[in-house]
């Protein structure tokens, strides 16, 4: 019987995490009233977390951005959309034609669909003419897709989330699935309480390293340490694959050489992680008939964190744990669709399936189908493009779904950027502080009023159906810049989302047996042969590098770009609530906000009874960039020397802290490791954050 | 040696199934139908409502579909007269402790439909309504409870937060979150899985409460 | 089987030598008489158990859910005090003490509390005053006067010429085994001997052991159920407290059998002497060399640890025995899986009545076809029967199999006092069927028993005299019945309640749906509190119809 409570239900994938639940939206009065999981969703096998399941009402708050809105003074005032797409088109047709097409820059949302994004980078590439394209993996994974590319080949992960069922053993290494990736936390909790050994790399006592057999506490920074000791017991301890190291590897001899140096009381001078304790964590893994390796931005937003990707691919390829099932190596890609962005080709150096902008076959193929001549110019990544802004060469910028000004690094930086431009659209659902320097705001629609697809964490491709309409004058991302492009003098085509990934798959041979149809309730797992054939498996016989070899990369450990000094004492770490979302654009506006009203600072007893700092005291911290204050939360869950918060609040303007030290292969920012100073907060609090240091 | 399979005959058609399957899980694959309220494939059998029973040729009385392995040769009847009768009476129980008659959307109704019954030969002592509605998103409805564990076992086995419980005994059991201290100051992570298998309401969303209410289908008490 | 994530936190913990949450809330309700948050917060920390779970345990048993007072009074509301008293004696002691069942005076004083039962079933009404038990005439008297004295235990009387059970043992049936038998041959003549549980399934005990044997699994247990809940029974009680060493040898030599190194006791709080004679018996038998490490020089190794319960009858089923055991709420719980293949801890595990564990070392001693010869053309074996206060010479008797029921009741003990006649046995605890006094030529055995509707259960031989009003008998045995449901099955939770409102509320009971209800608990039941419970019904509709109110 259907239930009568609902008009409709529409099966539709979860916009929070790169877990990719599928969902049953109910429907009422033209209104998603409720959200359950979809039982046979893959990945999330009728699961879902708070965010996916309730975390809706945001849709449809009163905040929520309904009609165009043009600068007028300090404010805005709202205007039609044919005086705000004129406005739009005319300021990007002066910049370009003043400063030439790489004066404007995009930044493509990873929150929105597939073809929303593939739509973005026609519009900077083939209706403006430059590459400057990128998206927000720029600030999470993009170290990952630049190690798994240079170890494996391929940028995504190596098998599913259905291999921690099959793993007799894993290592986490900085990252809390049970906050950030519920649902996927909550199967590897399973998968340890049936007998997985779980070993749990942070700094932080996470809730997983409750369930597991071992926890190691390195200093932050110090991954790369770990990973290298890791690979020195594997390897001193006779436990390596030989054979697999043989026969489907290269690059053993080099690394051989290098890891002599990294003996387990090297480590632990390094790392400060026990020498029994690492060499425990060794056997665990290399003597586990199957096991996996998963990880997060605690490994990715550091400074080497590219390296320590590599690092942690040379683990896998040491003991011949890749491509089978219950070996996975498994990045917890943080949004819904970063892996889809980064797929589809929202990058400054790649088309969609990261084929290089230099690549002449390629670009001839997008030019031909496209119609106009492309760039074989890389364009600027996020941080080139602020800095361009400052530095005078780039001067206007069309930002779609993303808030910068929150959560990218140096909030001070970011927004001399922003103030630097002649012109800024920006295409969100609500105001956020980026928008605070846009001319042109356009209201856009949400993961609940759109059609397409996003791409999980596991390399799945799964449909997004609308199950209701965008308020008022908002419409959908891909028939804004449908429109923008068709003003600009580049008609797209498409008559709907389904068009443009029948032009993905034409254009790329990962996507080539994609379709709508094939992808139904379950979603494909790219690559994608023409017939259908999908990859929950990959590199089951050789990897997608020359030779079909994987490479061994001998990378040394390497300092952060931040250590802790007289003057900086402490080293902050940041990440997420399970409560909360990135911006907490979402978030902010459910009833989330009730079970979770405010951030705070998790310090340990030890470092707060040295600070005078009592649990629930307001503090500030303080660190070479900006300053904050927030509220002290005392728990010995993280390990000395260290602070915790998030970055949800733009109350609280984390981001503020984090300086300018990013990733040597990736630019992507060291979120992780930034050496603070922190103490109490004598007077009556002052909310508003001050943005320079030293005051 | 175990078989690879066994094979077993339902309502007359034979099928082969894995050792181990169940006889509700048998008769899955068949997509022959077994009322139940304290099943739900994410979890592990339980045993608790009683309402699966089917008869199996040579056995003394009705099993237990959920619970019970099949064995090779099987001769299974899923409309058993005596089965569904003391199935019948279970749910005329369930029904006599509820102060209100089940909503129509709910697992409990659909059962009820299913098995025809619409009242109580034991009207009784009720549950005492009892309402908690501190958490944004998830409500309690205590009187709705009929303690089938699905909410105490999906939090368990599923989400693994062990944020409720059974408690009491007897006919006075029912569940409740953390030390009683409702989903909101409770452990609960408000993944909302209970809400989402509880076969009567006593766990809901919030905001489907607050929805108009459907037409109560007459035959249901 | 409980959550097999409870189980593993469990496991894991217990690795650690951690108490299970049951043990922590005990102490705390001994230390300060009620169970706090903070004592639940503790629990969980110290057990591993998460918070929510532990408030469940603490919802679930009796001793932790009546209020205490500095002086606790029990009392015992079992069967054989109903049929010495009608309970007149609870009456008595309510308007004494002027307190309601389950209440505690505001001054924190003096606390009332029913139980059920304490085993003084020879010498009705039983009291239980903090530590201290009277019991028979005048102890009610005796209690309100703050007079209370301890009342006298039975001693075990045999009618066999080589008894079984009611001698001390000399550990030689372990002796012997470790000595001249392999774990096969004990498993073979344990298998031979026929040995049928004690406790009431009747289950053949070298059937459970070849399972266990044959499991997978790291580690094995052997548990002997001392769960003795049925009302008018003190059979396990004396065999616990008169001749712990003989339950000691049974568990070591099952363990042998099996390939086990460790046994646990589950004790009633009930009876509180039993742990502590276990106790000190274990110790005994480690300084002796007869428990521990590499006994006897043999090599296997085997201990004991004896585990009080807190107050639920249904926590003599195994699987919810197995919960109480890990601390946990006492919930029966579907088989498969039996014990046998997953238990204590998910592993392995043995679980035999006490009685049927104590049967063992004189298999061990004097082999299968000396055991089997003791009950000539009946069930092999000898049984431990007990009779209560209404009889003459009440107190436990070690018996063939097969003698008739008359037998034991006149011959043994004496008939009833007072010049009373049987109106009714209730034979085999509350879930058995009740003999008219006119059917005492049945013979006692499994199957003549059954032939009546009735068991041999754990051998507990209730009288109601003539005086008794049946109806009466029903509301108690409901009042019992629907008390103690674990409340997991829903025909037991629910049906349980409405059988005793029916024979409680005043009105006629209407029999077509009495007669459906007992269907449904007894076809729908998951296990047999609530499949049993309707066996003492149909006999009390099939023998006296008449004295139960019945409507037209």
């Amino acid at each position: 019987m259907t239930d009568q409570r609902f008009d409709s239900t529409v099966t539709t994938t979860c916009g929070y995490c790169g877990v990719g639940c599928r969902l049953e939206a109910h429907v009422r009065d033209g209104r998603v009233v409720s959200i359950s999981p979809a039982v046979d969703g893959p990945a999330n096998l009728g699961h879902t977390c708070l965010k996916g399941r309730f975390a809706h009402q945001f849709g449809r708050h009163r905040q929520r951005l309904t009609t165009p809105l043009i600068r007028e003074g300090d404010g805005f005032r709202e205007a039609t959309w044919e005086e705000a797409l004129d406005r739009i088109v005319s300021e990007l047709q002066r910049v370009k034609g003043e400063h030439g097409p790489d004066a404007i820059a995009g930044l493509a949302c990873s929150r929105a669909t597939n073809e929303d994004c593939f739509a973005m980078t026609r519009l900077m590439r083939a209706a403006i003419g430059t590459n400057n394209i990128d998206n927000c993996s720029r600030v999470c994974h993009s170290p990952t897709s630049y190690a798994m590319r240079r170890s494996f080949g391929m940028s995504g992960a190596t098998g599913s989330f259905a291999d921690i069922d099959h793993a007799d053993a894993a290592i986490i290494i900085g990252a809390n699935p049970t906050e950030a990736h519920p649902v996927a936390g909550a199967r590897i909790k399973q998968a340890a309480l049936r007998g997985m050994k779980l070993v749990v790399i942070d700094p932080r006592r996470i809730e997983l390293a409750e369930y597991g057999v071992l926890h190691l506490s390195p200093r932050a920074g110090t991954n790369a340490a770990v990973v290298l000791g890791l690979q020195h017991v594997v390897m001193r301890d006779g436990l390596i694959d030989a054979d697999f190291i043989a026969r489907r590897t290269e690059g053993y001899g080099a690394l051989t050489e290098l890891l002599d140096q990294y003996d387990p009381a090297e480590v632990e001078r390094i790392s400060g992680v026990p020498t029994a304790d690492l060499e425990a964590a060794a056997h665990i893994y290399a003597e586990a008939g199957e096991a996996c390796l998963i990880w997060g931005l605690g490994v990715t937003e550091h400074k080497y964190g590219s390296e320590t990707v590599q690092l942690i691919c040379n683990l896998a390829l040491l003991t011949g744990k890749v491509g089978r099932r219950g070996s996975a190596l498994l990045p917890m890609r943080g949004q819904n669709n970063v892996q889809g962005s980064s797929d589809v080709g929202a990058l400054p150096d790649t088309y969609a399936g990261y084929r290089s902008v230099g690549d002449e076959d390629v670009a001839r193929a997008f030019e031909a189908k496209w119609g106009v001549p492309l760039s074989r110019e890389k364009g600027y990544t996020t941080p080139k493009m602020f800095d361009a802004a400052i530095g005078g060469r780039l001067k206007a910028m069309y930002i779609f779904g993303e808030d910068p000004a929150q959560t990218d690094p140096d909030t001070h930086h970011v927004v001399r950027a922003l103030e630097s431009l002649e012109f800024l659209v920006c295409q969100d659902i609500f105001l956020n502080e980026t928008t605070k320097y846009a001319d042109v705001v356009l209201p856009a629609a949400t993961f609940l009023e759109k059609e397409g697809t996003f791409i999980n964490a596991e390399r799945r491709i799964q449909l997004v159906s609308p199950a209701m309409e965008p308020p008022g004058e908002a419409k959908t991302d891909l028939e804004i810049l449908m429109t923008v492009s068709r003003m600009l003098g580049h008609e797209m085509g498409y008559t709907c989302a389904e068009d443009v990934m029948d032009e993905i798959a034409a254009l790329t041979p990962d996507f080539a047996g994609v379709t709508y149809e094939r992808l139904g309730r379950h979603g494909l797992q790219w690559p994608v042969a023409p017939d259908g054939t999908d990859a929950p498996i990959l590199y089951e016989r050789e990897f997608d590098l020359p030779g079909g070899k994987g490479h061994f990369a001998p990378l040394p450990y390497r300092p952060p770009g931040s250590e802790p000094s007289d003057e900086f004492p402490l080293v902050l770490v940041t990440g997420r609530r399970l409560m909360h979302y990135n911006a907490g654009t979402m978030t902010r506006r459910t009833g989330n906000l009730d079970l979770f009203p405010n951030d705070v600072l998790e310090i340990h007893p030890e470092d707060a009874e040295r600070l005078w700092i009592g649990d629930g005291d307001l503090v500030s911290v303080r660190s070479p960039v900006g300053r904050i204050e927030v509220e002290a939360h005392v728990t010995d869950t993280i390990e000395r020397g260290h602070v915790f918060t998030a970055f949800h609040f733009p109350e609280v303007r984390t981001n503020a802290l984090i300086g300018q030290s990013v990733d040597v292969n990736t630019e992507c920012a060291e979120f992780k490791v930034m050496a603070v100073d922190v103490r109490p907060v004598q007077e009556a609090p002052s909310r508003t954050p001050a943005l320079a240091a030293g005051d | 040696m175990t078989p690879t399979t066994v094979n077993v005959t339902i309502d007359g058609t034979p099928v082969e199934v894995p050792p181990g399957t169940t006889i509700l899980q048998a008769a899955q694959t068949l997509d022959t139908p077994i009322p139940t309220l304290c099943y739900d494939d994410r979890l592990d059998a339980f045993g608790a409502c009683r309402v699966c029973l089917v008869g199996v040729e040579g056995a003394p009385g009705p099993l237990p579909s959920c619970t019970t392995p099949c064995r090779d040769g099987m001769v299974i009847d899923t409309r058993d007269a005596t089965a569904r009768r003391v199935a019948g009476a279970v749910v005329e129980l369930v029904l006599s402790e509820l102060p209100t008659a089940p909503a129509p959307h709910t697992e409990l109704a659909a059962v009820a439909r299913e098995l025809g019954v619409t009242g109580t030969r034991w009207p009784g002592v009720e549950h005492v309504e009892d309402h908690d509605q501190r958490h944004p998103y998830l409500a309690f409805q205590h009187e709705l409870c009929i303690s089938c564990g699905r909410c105490v076992r999906i939090c368990d086995e599923v989400q693994g937060t062990f944020a409720l419980t059974a408690v009491g005994r007897g006919f006075e059991s029912n569940v409740a979150a953390g030390l009683d201290q409702g989903f909101r100051d409770s452990a609960c992570v408000s993944c909302g899985a209970c809400a989402d298998t509880c076969p009567t309401d006593a766990i809901t969303e919030l905001a489907l409460m607050l929805l108009e209410p459907e037409p109560v289908l007459e035959e249901v008490k | 089987m409980s959550s097999k994530n409870l189980v593993e936190l469990i496991r894991r913990h217990h690795e650690l030598d951690a108490p299970t949450a049951l043990e922590v809330l005990k102490v705390a309700v001994d230390d300060h008489g009620t169970v706090t948050d903070d004592d639940r917060r503790v629990a969980a920390e110290r057990s591993g158990v998460p918070e929510a779970f532990v408030h469940g345990v603490s919802t679930f048993y009796d001793d932790l859910l009546q209020p205490r007072g500095k002086r606790h009074i029990r009392v015992c509301t079992g069967t054989a005090c109903f049929a010495a008293t009608g309970d007149a004696h609870v009456d008595a002691l309510r308007a004494g003490l002027g307190l309601e069942l389950g209440t505690c005076r505001d001054d924190g004083e003096v606390s009332l509390a029913e139980t059920v039962c304490l085993g003084f079933c020879h010498s009705s009404p039983a009291i239980r005053d903090g530590d201290l038990i009277d019991a028979g005439p005048g102890a009610v008297e005796r209690v309100l006067a703050g007079a209370t004295v301890a009342a006298e235990e039975p001693a075990p009387v045999s009618t066999l010429e080589r008894p079984v059970l009611t001698e001390p043992t000399d550990w030689s049936g372990l002796r012997r085994a470790l000595t001249q038998s392999t774990p096969e041959q004990l498993l073979e003549d344990v298998k031979a001997a026929e040995v049928r549980g004690r406790g009431g399934a009747g289950f053949p005990a070298g059937n459970k052991w070849q399972f266990a044997r044959g499991a997978q699994g790291d580690e094995k247990f052997i548990v002997a159920n001392g769960d003795e809940g049925d009302p008018g029974s003190y059979i396990d009680k004396v065999l616990m407290e008169a001749s712990p060493e003989l339950l000691l040898e049974g568990m070591a030599l099952a363990g042998y059998a099996v390939g086990a190194s460790h046994g646990f006791v589950l004790t009633r709080s009930e009876y509180p002497r039993s742990k502590p004679a276990l106790e000190q018996a274990a110790a005994d038998a480690r300084a002796a060399g007869l428990l521990g490490d590499d006994i006897l020089g043999s090599g296997f190794s085997f201990d004991v640890t004896i585990v009080e319960g807190a107050g639920s009858y249904v926590v003599g089923e195994e699987t919810a025995l197995l919960a109480c055991l890990q601390g946990l709420r006492g919930v029966v719980s579907a088989r498969p899986p039996v014990p046998a293949e997953r238990g204590v801890f998910g592993l392995p595990t043995v679980v035999n009545n006490v009685e049927t564990l104590s049967n063992i070392p004189f298999i061990a001693r004097e082999g299968a076809e000396a055991y089997r010869a003791l009950s000539p053309g009946a069930t092999p074996g000898s049984k431990l029967v007990c009779f209560n206060e209404r009889f003459q010479r009440p107190g436990v008797y070690e018996v063939r199999f097969g003698v008739t029921m008359r037998e034991l009741c006149e011959d043994l003990a004496g008939g009833l006092r007072d010049g009373r006649s049987i109106k009714a046995l209730q034979i085999g605890g509350p879930l058995g069927g009740i003999l008219p006094g006119h059917k005492l030529d049945t013979p006692f055995d499994f199957a003549d028993l059954a032939a009546e509707g009735c068991m041999v259960g754990h051998g507990g031989i209730l009288a109601f005299d003539d005086q008794t009003n049946m109806r009466d008998v029903a509301r108690h045995l409901l009042h019992f019945g629907a008390d103690e449901s674990c409340g997991k099955c829903f025909p037991c939770r629910i049906g349980l309640r409405r059988a005793h409102e029916m024979f409680s509320n005043g009105a006629p009971v209407p029999r077509d749906s009495l007669e459906a209800l007992l269907e449904a608990l007894e076809l729908g039941s998951l296990c047999a509190h609530g499949g049993g419970m309707p066996a003492p019904i149909r006999s009390l509709l099939k023998h006296f119809p008449d004295e139960l109110g019945l409507d037209a």
